[in-house]
Formats: structure tokens, C-alpha cells, sequence
């Protein structure tokens, strides 16, 4: 399976923020999906593929390429779309294209149009009068006309309608098709990823805390339930974090067979979502 | 690289039609030609400027497929691109207008074109953005308003240069011009560069 983006140790420090040794691997052919709280470094992550930042140590790569020599040929392979529009305000998407497209070698113009059509994208009306959707479909129409192998998204779903969003979704699925292409995004709504993601790559304060299929989350993770007088410093070890209320306990586990172990029939093992790990994983992995 | 110097025409394409008056309003108020020149030229290269503040285009310049060192190279070759064609655009007018000028004047305009924008170019990408057109135009006027009289001050009083200077013959101080601009520009460009390399987006 080859690695389309490969960070190394990559550190980058900012005042009361820092992204920490991170190694992260983005698969070909599969939709990663890159979550985490606000403020996490999700962006920061991005920014440093896309060579918006550099980063204090470590290494980027991406397609195997370093920054250093290869910066156009990467960038020729990439589409990307960020959160909030970066194009031009004042102008409309045909001004757009035309400035963004001599810029690839591989842009592709009836493929652009098809976009265009099937986005219903007005091409001589100002990009400020997009509404936040519409401009995330001009944002997604230019990313997806250069046959780019990668496609790097920040919350592209953030802010927009469940209908659009589902659209969104469906149409990544149809660019996945080919089995070539790899998608990268991040998001906080992670009801999105149940639907298109193949992995999971969880950020947490600047460390990333794993990046897992969605298969291999399934079968680690799990929220356990059961009453309170089942915990005491031994059992509660199999946990990573436990909640408790007057009625009972919920707590969550990434050791799924020791628990069964541990506790058999006398607790309730439920799939946890990925909203549930996030949730109880804000501390970090500390077995408590 | 092209494309990039292209996109201040697409850009701008609304405030090329403020171009023409912009200079006819010079023309009619016959100001000096040389100075005509250097405002004609300045128009476009800096109203881009006013555009690329937002550090969303710079995200997006970057993210396209071009390197850091293209990006600050098209500002200068496109400035002097747009200059040229400023200077044509502008003899023209004056042409038709019947206001007599020099090469003289063009050589005078396009130096202080080349110097203002060696000045100024760094600072777009040192300052905050949302400051820097202000800080660019007070400075603009106010090295006009205090520039002549400075070097009259010192053409009075530093005679020595001023004999040194007298003593040269017009073509050595063209020559001598020609390569001032020509360092300050180069050093201007490198020092930009370098400055937007180590940038964050």
C-alpha cells in the first residue's frame, strides 16, 4: 500500500501552541478523516502538507517528494479546498479559472464546465455572493478540474446544509471510484466519516493520539455500561476514561476482549461512535 | 510565471478603465511629465498590492502549483512589464493631448518608479496587512513633500558633492543612474525573496 503523504517527527512550534513529533501516513486510494477538537492542529496539519508552513523539524513528503525540490510537481497533484473562500472576492468564477488554470499542466476544462453544471454555479456573478455552500462548490469545482491525485479538504463540510453535505459525501464517493485518488479532510462533524472514511486519523492537542481504520476503531474501541460497584482501581485499568453517574458507569475501552474477560454478561458493550471516542478521549490515553 | 504577471490584469480589469482619466486628470492639470509617468506606472503594480494584503490570496497563490520564488518574481518582472506598457499608454495620451516630452522625462519617471517600488515592496511583506497600503501612500507623500527640499538642503551645503556631481558629464550620470536603480532594485528583489520564504500562511 503506498504512503501519498508521509509526515516524519514533524514538529512546529507557535506561541501557546505546538504540533509534537507528529507521524502521520496517508494511504493511497482510501479517504482518511482527520479529526479533533477546535484549536487541536488540524489546520496547522494541513498548512504544513501543503508547504503553507514549514515545519521546526522533521520531515514532509508527499507522493515520496520533499518540498525542498519538488515543490511544483507536488502541487501539480494536488487539489485542495480550505474552510472559508480563498479566491478573489470580487470576481466571478470564469475570472477565477482563468486565473487559476494556466497555473496546472493537467487542467482540464470541460471537466470544469461538467462541475460547473452539475454545482448549478452562476459563472458571471461575483464569488461574495456565493452563499457558504456555493462557494464551497466553486472551492470544489476548480480542486477536482486538474485530475488531482490527492485531494487535501479543511472542513469542507463545516457550515453547510445536510442536504449539500450529503451530496458532498456522495460525490467523493464517485471520485473514489478509480481506487487512484486519495482524499485527506478534516472535520469536526464526525457523522460524516461514518459514511466515507476508510481511516481515522485522531488529533489531540498537537499529538496525534491514532490513525486507524475505520474496522481496526470498531474492533478496539467500545463504550462499556454497567453499575458502579463492578469499578475499583483494578477494573477500571481496561478503561480510558470513565464516567460515572448515580445510576451506573459508561466508560470507554480500547481493549474490548479483556474487558469481556473482566466483567463477562454483567456489563453492556456497545459500538462506540466516533463522537463517543472523541468525547472521552480529550484527556488523552490515560488508563485511569 | 506569465500567468501570474497576467492575473493583475484580470484583477484589475474595472480599474483599468479608471487608468485613462486617472492620467488625463494629470494631463489637463499639467503637471510635470516625469511625474506623470511615475503615477501612470505605479497604478497597477500597487493596486494589486491593495488586493494580495488579504493573506487569503497569498494561501492560494502558494497552494497553486508555483514556488515561493515565482511569486515575488512576477511582482518585479511584472512591474517592470506594466510599467512599460503604463509609459507607452501614457506618451500616447501626451501625445494626443500636445503636451510636449522628453526621453529625459521617461528615463526620470521610470527611476523613481524603480526606486519607489525597490522601497516599498519589502514592507508589503514585513508589515501587518491591512496597514500597509496606508503606510505605503503617507510615505509616498510624504517623501514627496520633504524629498526636493532634502536634497536641495544638501545640495547647498554638501558642495562637494554637489561639484563631484557637476563635474560628471550627462552621460556618466545616466550611467551612474542606471546602475543605482539597477543594484537597489536587485537587492530589493532578493531581499523580498527572502523575507517570503520564511513566511507563514
Amino acid at each position: 500500500m503506498e504512503t501519498i503523504v508521509e509526515l516524519e517527527n514533524v514538529t512546529k512550534e507557535f506561541k501557546g501552541f505546538s504540533i509534537k513529533n507528529m507521524n502521520l501516513q496517508v494511504k493511497q486510494g482510501f479517504v482518511t478523516g482527520f479529526i479533533g477538537e477546535n484549536g487541536a492542529g488540524k489546520s496547522t496539519t494541513i498548512k504544513l502538507m501543503m508547504n503553507l508552513l514549514k515545519p521546526d523539524s522533521g520531515k514532509v513528503k508527499l507522493f515520496g517528494l520533499d518540498y525542498n525540490q519538488h515543490e511544483k510537481e507536488i502541487k501539480e497533484r494536488i487539489g485542495f479546498v480550505y474552510d472559508g473562500n480563498v479566491f478573489f472576492e470580487g470576481l466571478n468564477l470564469r475570472d477565477i479559472k482563468r486565473i487559476v488554470a494556466p497555473a496546472y499542466k493537467r487542467w482540464d476544462d470541460e471537466l470544469f464546465y461538467r462541475y460547473v453544471e452539475q454545482f448549478h454555479l452562476p459563472l458571471n456573478k461575483a464569488i461574495k455572493t456565493f452563499s457558504k455552500g456555493m462557494q464551497m462548490k466553486a472551492s470544489l469545482a476548480i480542486a477536482l478540474s486538474h485530475n488531482a491525485e490527492l485531494i487535501i479538504m479543511d472542513e469542507p463540510t463545516a457550515g453547510l446544509d445536510p442536504i449539500f453535505r450529503r451530496e458532498l459525501l456522495e460525490l467523493l464517493q464517485e471520485l473514489m471510484v478509480d481506487g487512484k485518488r486519495t482524499i485527506f479532510f478534516s472535520t469536526h462533524i464526525t457523522t460524516d466519516l461514518d459514511r466515507i472514511a476508510d481511516y481515522i486519523a485522531y488529533i489531540h492537542d498537537g499529538e496525534l493520539v491514532f490513525n486507524q481504520s475505520m474496522e481496526e476503531i470498531a474492533d478496539h474501541f467500545a463504550l462499556v455500561k454497567g453499575g458502579l460497584d463492578l469499578l475499583d482501581r483494578d477494573t477500571e485499568k481496561s478503561f480510558i476514561h470513565v464516567h460515572r453517574a448515580s445510576t451506573g458507569f459508561e466508560a470507554l475501552t480500547n481493549n474490548i476482549e479483556e474487558v469481556n474477560e473482566l466483567f463477562g454478561d454483567s456489563v453492556v458493550i456497545e459500538r462506540a461512535s466516533l463522537e463517543d471516542i472523541m468525547y472521552y478521549m480529550k484527556g488523552g490515553i490515560q488508563h485511569v | 510565471m506569465f500567468n501570474l504577471i497576467r492575473r493583475d490584469l484580470i484583477i484589475q480589469k474595472y480599474h483599468i478603465l479608471i487608468f485613462i482619466p486617472f492620467i488625463l486628470f494629470f494631463i489637463i492639470m499639467n503637471s510635470h511629465p516625469a511625474l506623470i509617468f511615475l503615477v501612470a506606472s505605479i497604478f497597477i503594480p500597487f493596486n494589486t498590492f491593495g488586493y494580495d494584503e488579504k493573506v487569503k490570496t497569498n494561501i492560494l497563490l502558494n497552494s497553486l502549483p508555483y514556488t515561493r520564488n515565482e511569486i515575488i518574481a512576477s511582482r518585479y518582472i511584472g512591474a517592470i512589464v506594466y510599467m512599460l506598457l503604463s509609459i507607452g499608454l501614457t506618451s500616447l495620451a501626451l501625445y494626443l493631448f500636445n503636451k510636449p516630452f522628453t526621453i529625459t522625462d521617461i528615463a526620470i519617471g521610470c527611476s523613481l518608479f524603480l526606486l519607489f517600488v525597490a522601497f516599498t515592496f519589502p514592507l508589503f511583506y514585513v508589515l501587518k496587512p491591512g496597514h500597509i497600503t496606508t503606510v505605503v501612500l503617507i510615505s509616498f507623500i510624504i517623501l514627496a513633500g520633504i524629498g526636493p527640499p532634502i536634497v536641495m538642503f544638501l545640495a547647498e551645503h554638501l558642495t562637494a558633492i554637489t561639484r563631484f556631481i557637476n563635474a560628471l558629464s550627462m552621460t556618466e550620470i545616466y550611467i551612474a543612474g542606471t546602475v543605482i536603480v539597477m543594484v537597489a532594485y536587485s537587492l530589493s528583489w532578493g531581499l523580498t525573496t527572502f523575507i517570503y520564504q520564511r513566511k507563514a500562511f
